[in-house]
């Protein structure tokens, strides 16, 4: 999923100029933000539980080498059957191979952001297997034929007014009411037989741990149980910076993670998943497949400016206090993860020329790195793609000329002087009562706002001159 | 990043003004009025003549080479003073926070970087922390509402620090500004780069301050007051804008930076 | 070169290995969990029953809670429970010799849950009082789904299987093999995929009962 330069300015611009968008961006967000504070009141430990859950993240990516191999080891001893990915297309490739040994028919598939990173969705349609998303959201994403939007909320580009729709089309007995309970309760009635019916289920981790070889889902609806319990073989696929040590270490970070996502203290459904079906067991796959995948994960290990993003629980905080992504929303951001989180991974995934727009448009205000359960530094990461930019010469020639010239001009305060003169004197003439309403130079400033006059002689003239001094 | 406090405040420190460009050039008064305030709490306190820019346009840009540049002058030019204050959270942030981070390939300067930036302050901050000032006998009988700009507020820790000098201001009634601690859309090249987002942005600020009710707008950065005085005066809002030092300073007599009035100056 | 070879030879790289010693990467990762109360929530009561009991039927958990005094007063309260909303005494049960030795007379009793099961009746394995969580193991006497497709789902626990927190279940378990799934369930199933507004009962249960027993 490629992004581009033009196309970010174009879809920020059509995601401004849509009402609908914003309403459903700030129900969301709004929502998220709300709750997740209410959540830090009754949790004081907050802060000592983040550093914990840094230290953990931090500790795994120093030893990654290490939990991957014990991780295999006791994965295969359970009976999983462990696959390697390095690339998203190989990752596709695998599960697709999978699926069609299993001779399937129906796949079912449980929301998994690293499914959409490795076009796992595409593929599967591309090979003709009948796939249905079993979460809600993912549900009204496939309906909708888009894109997820957030990582946790994926339809949250839709009102209930447009779900309304697509499900009185699409449900064979769709809701009579216009709630959201009754929407829900129609798609609980449509997936119900496409859970029990699949050939083979997909799903993603929250956690992988090492010393047990299980995987760990964080669900609330319960598709995720359902679905992966009934096939023949249920196939999981994440990402190798979801390992954790052991258990005790993944409750740790599931402190951080539910309540930095929804609010809520934990899911409803927290399910781990050791193994296939044993002989005593009265449900569950015949196979259990896991798929590890790389697809740019080493590439961000090796990078000192990069390595911190590995720390990354998924949990969308950061995008739900952006500013910018809460005027956008996330299908502006053009890859598969929006919001800050997004622009620092989605130049890793799909270049930096295609996608330096994203670590850009940003004022670094720093709020992302605060609400991160775990501390990444997301604007130093952010500058630091503005910095390979510059370095790799993809920056505009005219920012450039324009900052060397300015480099050259701060270097000898008479130019210096002499510029930020002659720069007021021509701001006062554009003036009318105090202010600039438009002026040469300063039109995407005016273009919205005005622009205060400068009062007069600058700061240094005026000392320079006597004015101030200690008495 | 917090400031630590110190047990007393040292007597008669030398300490230099970091004017900062937007000062500078746009409203010299927020200097003066850091200059009286600095005066007044007992500091001895020079403007380094050959002070231009901080540099943080260019790190923000990526062109961390000419950061570097600016970086070396001003560490030069300010390193012999015992303390470093600016008028701004943005420009003390950019050389407490970052200049190491834009000398790293230098170990030498980043050293000199860091111990430099253990000593520069955000001006109400330095007021507060290190001098322990409180302003007397200042009167600004009006409702404000103040916005928390983030460079201060995440990368200094300024926050308790305006409120408890703004509350020795006589007839001064705070109103809390509801996400006073969200971004105003400024963000450097970003309002020029991306104005449309940051109009947006800056649109829900403009309403926030004017759901206040307050009379007047007030913060600690030229920046983003710049940005929401535009703003508000483009809606025709009647808000008053003034960083918070000229209040202080007793000096926000002069017209507001969304004065309706041309400027003498 | 497989891709195996490749991302751990990458991984290597990256980190400039060096020899790994397991036992002082264990070590570390153990001092990792030192202090656990400096980051865990406070209980809401100071008896484990009473602080799960508060969670459980807190509005963060949704479900319903009630206490008997011994196993034997369970169908009762099932009846109770059934009668109150208008269901018929029909049930799934668990195939748990404990349950099943219950006296179920005047009830409808199935041993498999359908799909379109209203009410289903299990047990729990423990109850975790932090989150108000019931653990439950696969195996023989436990089908995972049973968990997931009925509307109503009713789940005796054992004042004395209450656990105060999650890693108080990690350290029970430690060095045991795994059962093929580990449920920590949390109350009844919901989403807020529309609107970021909360919706109780998507496709899991939309009702859950919790039986305490005092025993």
């Amino acid at each position: 999923m490629q992004t581009s330069v033009i196309s970010f300015k174009a879809r920020a611009d059509a995601a401004l100029a849509d009402p609908t968008l914003k309403l459903a961006i700030d129900r969301t967000t709004g929502t998220a933000e709300r709750k997740r504070a209410a959540a830090l009141v009754d949790f004081p430990q907050f802060e000592a539980a983040r550093e914990r859950g840094k230290r953990i993240k931090d500790h795994v990516i120093e030893h990654l080498d290490h939990y991957l191999l014990e991780f295999e080891r006791n994965a295969i001893a359970s009976g999983a059957k462990v696959h390697w990915a390095t690339s998203a297309d190989e990752a596709s490739r695998i599960v697709v191979d999978l699926c069609r040994q299993a001779k399937a028919k129906r796949v079912t598939r449980v929301k998994s952001m690293l499914g959409e990173e490795i076009g796992l969705p595409h593929a599967l349609d591309a090979a003709g297997f009948e796939r249905f998303e079993t979460d809600l959201a993912e549900h009204i994403v496939q309906l909708a034929g888009d894109r997820p939007s957030h990582i946790v909320w994926p339809s949250m580009h839709r009102t209930r007014e447009q779900v309304s729709v697509m499900f009185k089309k699409a449900h064979r007995v769709p809701h009579k009411d216009e709630t959201i309970e009754a929407m829900v309760d129609s798609a609980r009635r449509e997936l119900r037989d496409k859970f029990l019916s699949a050939d083979v289920s997909i799903s993603g981790a929250n956690f992988l741990i090492a010393d047990t070889g299980a995987t760990c889902t964080v669900t609330n609806e319960g598709n995720a149980e359902l679905t992966t319990s009934p096939p023949r073989m249920h196939i999981v696929t994440a990402g190798i910076e979801k390992l954790v040590p052991s258990l005790p270490h993944a409750f740790a970070l599931l402190r951080l993670l539910v309540r930095s996502a929804t609010g809520a203290d934990v899911t409803q459904y927290t399910t781990f998943h050791c193994g296939p079906k044993k002989p005593v067991d009265l449900d569950g796959p015949e196979e259990f497949h896991i798929v590890l995948v790389d697809n740019g994960r080493t590439k961000m290990l090796a990078d000192a400016g990069l390595r911190d993003m590995l720390r990354c629980l998924r949990c969308g905080a950061c995008m739900n206090h952006c500013v910018v992504f809460k005027q956008l929303g996330g299908h502006a951001y053009g890859g598969v993860y929006p919001g800050p989180m997004g622009a620092v991974l989605t130049p890793v995934f799909d270049g930096l020329k295609e996608s330096r727009e994203l670590s850009h448009a940003c004022t670094l205000n720093g709020k992302c790195q605060e609400v991160c359960p775990v501390d990444i530094p997301l604007p130093t990461l952010m500058r630091g793609w503005r910095d390979r930019s510059w370095r790799e010469g993809l920056e505009p020639s005219s920012m450039r000329f324009g900052m060397g010239i300015f480099t050259f001009v701060a270097s000898r305060p008479w130019i210096y002087r002499l510029g930020a003169t002659v720069a007021v004197r021509m701001m006062r003439l554009f003036g009318r009562g105090g202010w600039i309403r438009g002026m040469p130079g300063l039109g995407p400033w005016t273009a919205h706002r005005d622009f205060p006059v400068p009062s007069g002689r600058t700061f240094m003239a005026r000392y320079a001159n006597g004015e101030g001094r200690q008495k | 990043m917090s400031n630590t406090l110190v047990s007393s405040p040292p007597a008669s420190p030398r300490v230099a003004l970091f004017v900062t460009c937007l000062v500078d050039a746009m409203r010299p008064s927020v200097g003066f009025a850091a200059l009286k305030l600095l005066q007044d709490a007992g500091c001895r306190v020079e403007v380094p003549m050959q002070q231009t820019c901080c540099g943080q346009p260019a790190f923000n840009s990526g062109d961390t080479k000419d950061t570097a540049v600016l970086a070396r002058r001003f560490i030069e030019q300010f390193e012999p003073y015992d303390y470093v204050v600016a008028p701004s959270g943005s420009c003390a942030g950019m050389t407490r926070a970052h200049y190491p981070e834009a000398l790293a390939d230098d170990p030498r300067w980043a050293e000199r970087a860091r111990k430099l930036g253990a000593r520069t302050f955000e001006l109400m901050s330095f007021l507060v922390d290190v001098m322990h000032y409180k302003p007397a006998g200042v009167k600004f009988p009006a409702t404000a509402t103040y916005h928390d700009s983030c460079s201060g507020l995440r990368e200094l820790g300024v926050f308790d620090q305006p409120r408890a000098l703004l509350g020795q201001v006589g007839g001064l009634t705070m109103k809390p500004l509801e996400g006073n601690d969200v971004c105003c859309g400024f963000g450097g090249t970003f309002c020029v780069k991306y104005p449309a987002i940051s109009n947006a942005v800056v649109s829900e600020k403009a309403a926030a301050i004017e759901r206040t009710g307050a009379q007047v707008l007030l913060g600690g950065d030229m920046g983003c007051l710049m940005n929401m005085a535009g703003k508000l005066h483009r809606n025709g809002s009647p808000v008053l804008v003034y960083h918070a030092a000229e209040v202080l300073a007793g000096m926000a007599d002069a017209p507001s930076i969304s004065a309706r009035s041309s400027d003498k100056g | 070169m497989t891709a195996r070879d490749d991302i751990l030879g990458r991984v290597r790289a990256a980190l400039g290995r060096r020899s790994i010693d397991p036992a002082s990467v264990a070590s570390a990762a153990a001092t990792l969990l030192a202090d656990l109360p400096s980051t865990r929530p406070r209980l809401l009561a100071s008896s484990l029953a009473e602080a799960f009991i508060a969670r459980v039927t807190s509005p963060k958990v949704a479900a319903t809670a009630e206490r008997i005094e011994s196993t034997a007063a369970l169908p009762e309260a099932v009846a109770r429970y059934l009668r109150a909303r208008d269901l018929p005494k029909a049930i799934a049960l668990q195939p748990l010799a404990l349950l099943r030795s219950l006296d179920w007379s005047g009830f409808a009793v199935r041993d498999r849950v359908a799909s379109d099961e209203v009410a289903a009746i299990g047990m729990a394995r423990w109850g975790i009082a932090e989150t108000g969580s019931l653990v439950f193991h696969s195996g023989a006497d436990t089908a995972v789904l049973a968990n997931f497709l009925p509307l109503h789902h009713i789940v005796l626990l054992r004042k004395a299987d209450l656990l105060a927190y999650l890693e108080d279940y990690a350290t029970l378990v430690a060095g045991q093999p795994m059962p093929r799934n580990v449920n920590l369930i949390s109350g009844a199933s919901g989403t807020t995929d529309i609107e970021g507004s909360l919706v109780l009962g998507a496709h899991g249960p939309r009702y859950m009962h919790v039986v305490l027993v005092d025993a």
